[in-house]
């Protein structure tokens, strides 16, 4: 049996819990085979299976067992961890036993809903993934939460609509903040939207309100032209170096540094912009869909189109092109100057599209107004409606094939028209169309912010699309993976006004939940060296991809030899576990995810059902 | 007992090691999505599988696990320089399965993200079918290498 660490080398005293789901694992798995074959463990004191783990009764069973029993680990076998892992833990605690003595089995998502045609097989796969469960929890060791001091004030980086309100959030929450932008002026792209939606209020008056706000808020800290050059530290205490925007900033040393406990990344989006020639981006016809906006509603009482537009001629004709620079395809589309195709889509141009197009035709009723789509994703909730309202207001609707584009070039010169459009129809079945027009509108990407400094000064990853990548798009979806470095708005992805600035509340939430206390308190997964193991290589300094977290120190041994030794600062740690696999001597790990653990769980999954080990000895192989 | 007999009195088992910001939930959502793939397949979740050391994997075949998929994050990992420390390790891993006789189709890296359920279904899929193709490691383990000179001719 492998080391059990400072718990002692007793018998361990498990309870495994597994759960039925109310049939959603039960209807597959042979739960009671799976509780009995659990409880066969010589660890295992008892093992009950119950129709709801994460039901009062089910947490209650577990809490009296602990106290009653003596339980010293809990296994429960029930969905993934991602959505109950948390609630068990806090059932040990709230039993007296250490929360990271506690270990999950994922029965619900990983057997039962995946192998519902083979039940036998999927109640084998259920109890070896017990039995894994039960091994490693054997081995648990008692861990504590990381803590830091906490400095409560905050960077918010960027000063666009989702910096604006997450400033302005953190500052209701009682949080300084210290808000940087690199334009002289806040806003943003919203500060140039003609209409927003679904309110239909002007970008600059929404911005002017909420800058307003800022203003009146003393907590917030304005620094315009200002833009972050280095940032130390971690989690609680960032040392962030700003300086004011030059013409020439390369090698240009940091004016100033501010302190702070956490870093809201709000850089924003920029514009996708066609290579020249591509849907005749050039052309003085065609413009984007921002463009067109700012004209639309710059001359509101204008009813010429051509003077309201400001185009230099008639107006009679306007085709809307989607998706130019979205869900581009490789063989169809050509990668921008980043070099990577734009596959994601923009997500908001669908919606901001129609409405254009309908307002064109609600304005000027004699304009002709063709929407030139691949797929129409009005996606939230009321949007389907703007394109209902488009194709009432007289929109003409033409779909193109997914894997075909439109093209738009200059008509000869005897045309009356100066642009033509081509494409093929599907809702026509297919029908070549040339369509003559005046303008040609392009609804363009919306493309990662400018990043790459900060992603290098921080580490924080970004996804293969460019954009900032969040812990996970649904569970965290406001969290980068380094601690206190929080993303709001379009700096995490395309998306809209209204969605912008409820990623800068969940960020801004997030900041006051972590900064709260007078210690930011993290999870204790992170690398742990055993110095009766460690011989001072150095090989875990040097693989370590983040700075101060692992290093070499000296100790003083009993005999007065003086030896370097790793150590690991805890903060700075992320607990990727880069270092373990580097250890010649296996004296790292990353709590409770410890080699022995994994090499235990190997062996419980591979033993035989009597407990032998799975695999063959060469040398009792008869080959003859 | 001979070869056979031993080897064909066990099944065969897949290990997947799977990041626990990418694969992990994308083999999740494969199982929300009722996506059916071998039920041989045994996931342990990891914060990143540059932490497995070359000595792992080989406690893992020398204990019958017949084939391994890393599902990693790919370059999408939010550990800086991961993906490629992990792709160099695992090539090391390769060249000593060689040496050992083991067939390099046994370990498999890939990148599966958080919604690839159907990347997950293929890459398992594909795996399940080298194992089953090549039956146990312990059998070719027990064969080792090649005699150096015993290729034909």
């Amino acid at each position: 049996m492998a080391d059990r660490g400072s718990e002692g080398s007793d018998r361990r005293r498990i309870g495994v819990y597994v759960c039925h789901c109310g049939g959603n694992i039960s209807d597959v798995v042979d739960v009671e085979a799976v509780a009995a074959r659990a409880g066969a463990d010589e660890d295992v004191v008892v093992a009950w299976h119950l129709q709801f783990m994460c039901s009062d009764e089910g947490q209650s069973t577990i809490e009296q067992d602990v106290r009653e029993l003596g339980l010293d680990r809990v296994v429960v076998a029930a969905c993934t961890p991602s959505l109950h892992e948390t609630t068990f833990r806090r059932v040990v605690a709230r039993a007296g036993l250490n929360p990271y003595l506690y270990q999950h089995a994922n029965i619900r998502e990983q057997v039962s809903w995946a192998h519902v045609h083979d039940q036998a097989a999927a109640t084998e796969k259920a109890a070896r993934l017990v039995e894994a469960a039960i091994a490693k929890a054997a081995l648990l060791r008692e861990l504590d939460e990381v803590r830091v001091d906490a400095v409560h004030r905050t960077l918010v980086v960027g000063g666009g609509v989702a910096g604006l309100r997450a400033a302005l959030d953190l500052a209701r929450w009682g949080m300084p903040v210290v808000l940087v932008e690199r334009s002289n002026e806040l806003g943003g792209h919203v500060l140039r939207l003609g209409r927003t939606y679904p309110t239909d209020e002007p970008g600059r008056a929404l911005i002017e309100r909420l800058v307003s706000q800022v203003r009146d808020e003393p907590l917030v800290e304005v620094r315009l032209s200002t833009e972050v050059c280095q940032v130390t530290g971690y989690v609680g205490d960032f040392h962030v170096g700003l300086r004011a925007v030059r013409e020439e900033t390369d090698g240009h040393p940091c004016d100033e540094e501010v302190e702070v406990g956490a870093i809201v990344v709000a850089t924003g989006f920029r514009d996708h912009e066609p290579a020249r020639g591509r849907y005749g981006f050039g052309h003085p016809r065609v413009v984007t869909l921002a463009d067109y906006q700012r004209r639309l509603y710059a001359a509101e009482g204008e009813a010429d189109p051509a003077r309201a537009l400001g185009i230099d001629g008639p107006v009679r004709a306007i085709a809307f092109l989607h998706c130019v620079g979205s869900r581009q395809v490789e063989g169809v589309d050509e990668p921008g100057a980043s070099g990577r195709l734009n596959t994601y889509c923009s997500r908001v141009c669908c919606t901001a599209t129609v409405r254009a197009a309908a307002e064109t035709r609600r304005r000027f009723p004699a304009v002709r107004v063709v929407d030139v789509y691949r797929d129409i994703r009005t996606y939230a909730r009321d949007q389907e409606q703007e394109y209902r309202r488009a194709g009432e207001a007289g929109v003409v609707f033409v779909r193109v094939p997914t894997d075909e584009r439109a093209t738009v070039e200059p008509a000869p010169r005897e045309d009356p028209y100066p642009l033509l459009v081509r494409t093929r129809d599907t809702l026509t079945f297919g029908a070549e169309l040339e369509v003559p027009v005046d303008l040609v509108v392009l609804a363009t990407a919306m493309e990662p912010g400018p990043v790459e400094d900060l992603v290098a000064m921080t580490k924080a990853p970004t996804g293969a699309d460019g954009f900032l990548l969040e812990v996970h798009p649904k569970l965290r979806p406001v969290e980068s993976a380094i601690p206190g470095i929080l993303l709001a708005g379009t700096a995490r992805g395309p998306m809209d006004i209204a969605e912008s600035t409820t990623s800068a509340s969940a960020a801004a939430a997030k900041v006051a939940t972590l900064l709260a206390g007078d210690q930011v308190e993290m999870e204790p997964f992170v690398a742990r060296v055993d110095l009766s193991r460690c011989r001072g290589s150095g090989e875990c300094v040097a693989t370590c991809p983040y700075p101060g977290a692992v290093g070499l120190q000296d100790v003083e041994l009993d005999e007065g030899v003086v030896v370097p030794r790793a150590y690991v600062n805890p903060v700075a740690c992320k607990g990727c576990g880069a270092c373990v696999a580097v250890c010649p001597n296996g004296a790292v790990d990353v709590q409770g995810w410890e080699m022995s653990q994994y090499l235990a769980m190997v062996d419980a999954i591979t033993a035989d059902p009597a407990g032998f080990p799975r695999a063959i000895d060469p040398s009792e192989v008869t080959t003859g | 007992m001979d070869l056979q007999a031993q080897t064909n009195a066990r099944s065969t088992r897949i290990l997947v090691l799977a990041s626990l910001l990418c694969a992990y939930p994308g083999i999740d959502a494969t199982g929300q999505a009722h996506l059916d793939y071998p039920a041989n397949t045994y996931v342990l979740p990891t914060p990143d599988p540059v932490m497995f050391p070359e000595s792992f994997y080989w406690h893992c075949f020398e204990r019958g696990i017949d084939g391994i998929l890393i599902a990693s994050c790919g370059t999408d990992s939010p550990y800086e320089g991961s993906y490629e420390r992990l792709a160099a390790r695992i090539n090391r891993v390769y060249r000593q399965m060689k040496e050992r006789g083991l067939d390099i189709r046994r370990l498999r890296l890939t990148a599966i993200c958080s919604v690839c359920t159907k990347a997950f279904v293929k890459e398992v899929g594909d795996l399940a079918r080298v194992v089953e193709e090549l039956g146990p490691v312990a059998a070719e383990l027990a064969r080792g290498p090649e005699p150096v000179g015993s290729e034909s001719p």
